[in-house]
């Protein structure tokens, strides 16, 4: 980030943040019915899981709560992709039309300045039905709850969310090249679906198609685990965080090099 | 002397293609094609622009204006020679370039859509790390030249075109750069507005000595502001030079706008056969004609065609810019 530090994009992005909530908030009628299909949305997902333990008391050795917790993980860990980098999936649009030119005027980094310009407020009802769940699950599990297993708890749920961020970063970039590339951000955003379940449930084509190629078991799974079951930790877990950085530097790099060689055709 | 602010030596900028194939087995086969052809979009270019001045840059739509202007931007890596803009190759260091110089891309807003001209402003003051009583000075000239009270606290999406593009104009002055490029600033908007911007730009260019590149098909933008015209077409130089020395290039032609009444196509088709060098025009009962008088005086012109067709009322002007430029892109420069 040139020669500006972390502290003048923090300044920055705080303002920027305060401005975007305040005329957000301006607009009330489309905050509030906003939320509510939040709320509703999150309600929903709730019930179906709800309804499928209604049918099975354990899935592959996973009780209700530890599933619980899961879910409540990944809720959480997509959290900052949608409140801080929904721009992205205006990304394709603004290429196509020639509109992103407009980003490449100021002497800030890049893609900081394309991803501050959005802030989606809807993702935090997500966070507090998401912690909500954790800690529920947290206490009906009897976990300990201990100043170490928080810090694990808030290491791993960052580490789980750059790998998300990663992936929707590097299926953003690809309109850089790709004329229609909303399938692909679809595809990718559509994956977190399935990382709240045990990685053990898929068969092992999938195992590690979702471990090494598509590494969503990175968005709840493995980072879990540490909390959930401290005596049998596979190494992958330990190495959820070093993923998730890699994962976001190599996905920053990606999306910064298609976004340099950007042309502004079409203005 | 001062070093030139910018600095272009030899600029070309070639564009790889691909050859479309029709239909839907042509489209399945781009995929593998390697069939590309080579576009030259800027060709062979230099200039020097000194600090202060107020370019036009004009040409024909996709002469490749825009893609100079993303070179000196530092958008675009030439594909050969040498670009300089502030001391500082742009491409090579395009956030450094940014710091000193502003942008404006026609329709396109730069300015964060849902905040109030006024957070946007601040915004900006941080991101350029303005400082205060630069910016606070900058504010107060501002509010002398432009009525910024009903500016100031409206959101940018529920400006006028008109209004959006003079925010987007200060906004691009905002932070004191040594450069300005504007886009084709003016277009869509009414006369009053075009005026209106067109007085801002000069009392910018003033105060603060800022270079201006101008891009754009009004030649009432190019009346009003330019003093020198860099023109281009095909992506080649056709003409680098003062307005004035333009004019006087073209010093020896008149337009000669008659009145007739009647059939004006069947009187200018007389016209025509009579006069079949000169270039003519019709519009609302007028016709326009384009008179060399190195080789015939325009008064004879119109006693010929006084013969003939009944003339109801006539003017005299300087040849027009827009008539100027014409002819150079026609090539009568040789």
């Amino acid at each position: 980030m040139e020669n500006k530090g972390f502290l003048f994009y923090l300044r920055i992005y705080r303002k920027i943040l305060a401005q975007d909530i305040k005329s957000k908030m301006s607009y009330r009628a489309d905050f509030i019915i906003s939320t509510i299909g939040m709320v509703l949305t999150n309600v929903a997902g709730f019930i179906s899981f709800w309804i499928l333990f209604q049918n099975f008391s354990s899935i592959n050795g996973w009780g209700y709560y530890e599933m619980l917790f899961l879910y409540g993980f990944s809720l959480v860990s997509i959290t900052p992709v949608q409140c801080l980098f929904d721009n992205n999936w205006n990304l394709r649009i603004l290429v196509r039309e020639g509109d992103f030119i407009k980003y490449c005027f100021r002497p800030i980094n890049l893609f900081f300045y394309f991803q501050s310009e959005i802030f989606d407020i809807k993702g935090l009802g997500q966070l507090a039905f998401g912690i909500g769940t954790i800690a529920y699950a947290w206490y009906r599990l009897a976990l300990p709850v201990t100043v170490l297993a928080i810090v694990k708890l808030v290491v791993f749920l960052l580490s789980a969310s750059l790998v998300m961020i990663a992936l929707q970063n590097a299926a953003a970039a690809t309109c850089f090249w790709l004329q229609n590339s909303f399938f692909i951000l679809d595809f990718a955003f559509k994956l977190k679906d399935y990382s709240k379940y045990p990685i053990t449930i898929f068969d092992p084509v999938f195992r590690f198609i979702f471990t090494f190629l598509l590494p969503i078991a990175f968005i709840a799974y493995y980072p879990s685990i540490v909390i959930l079951r401290p005596d049998a930790i596979p190494l992958l877990s330990y190495l959820s965080p070093f993923v998730g950085i890699i994962l976001f530097y190599l996905s920053y790099k990606f999306w910064m090099y298609g976004a340099l060689k950007y042309d502004g055709t079409g203005s | 002397m001062e070093e030139a602010v910018i600095q272009i030596k030899n600029i070309t900028k070639e564009f790889k293609v691909l050859n479309h194939r029709e239909g839907v087995k042509g489209g399945l086969m781009d995929l593998f094609s390697r069939d590309y052809r080579i576009v030259r979009a800027v060709d062979d270019i230099s200039m020097n622009v000194e600090q202060g001045e107020i370019v036009g840059y004009l040409g024909p739509n996709g002469a490749g204006k825009s893609t100079t202007i993303k070179m000196m931007a530092g958008v675009l890596e030439p594909t050969s020679g040498e670009i300089l803009v502030n001391g500082v190759i742009p491409y090579k260091n395009r956030a450094g370039n940014s710091q000193h110089i502003g942008v404006v891309f026609g329709q396109r807003s730069q300015l964060w859509w849902a905040l109030p001209l006024i957070e946007s402003f601040k915004l900006l003051r941080d991101i350029y790390q303005i400082p205060k009583a630069e910016y606070e000075e900058m504010l107060s000239f501002y509010a002398s030249i432009a009525d910024m009270e009903n500016l100031l606290h409206k959101p940018v999406r529920q400006m006028s075109l008109g209004q959006r593009t003079l925010s987007d104009i200060l906004a691009a002055f905002l932070h004191n750069p040594k450069i300005v490029f504007l886009d084709e600033p003016t277009i869509g908007l009414d006369v009053s507005m075009k005026a209106k911007i067109r007085e801002l730009i000069l009392s910018l260019n003033e105060k603060k000595h800022t270079t201006v590149i101008l891009t754009t098909h009004d030649m009432g933008d190019v009346d009003a502001l330019c003093r020198r015209i860099v023109i281009i077409d095909h992506g080649k130089m056709l003409y680098d030079n003062d307005m004035d020395h333009l004019k006087g290039f073209f010093g020896s032609y008149r337009t000669l706008k008659i009145r007739v009444s009647g059939d004006v196509n069947g009187h200018l088709a007389e016209i025509q056969r009579q006069f079949p060098d000169m270039r003519t025009e019709t519009e609302e009962g007028w016709i326009t004609i384009l008179v060399d008088e190195e080789k015939t005086g325009v008064m004879k012109v119109l006693n010929t065609i006084q013969e003939s067709v009944k003339v109801r009322d006539v003017q005299i002007e300087e040849i027009s810019t827009e008539d100027v430029i014409r002819k150079i892109y026609e090539g009568d420069m040789g």
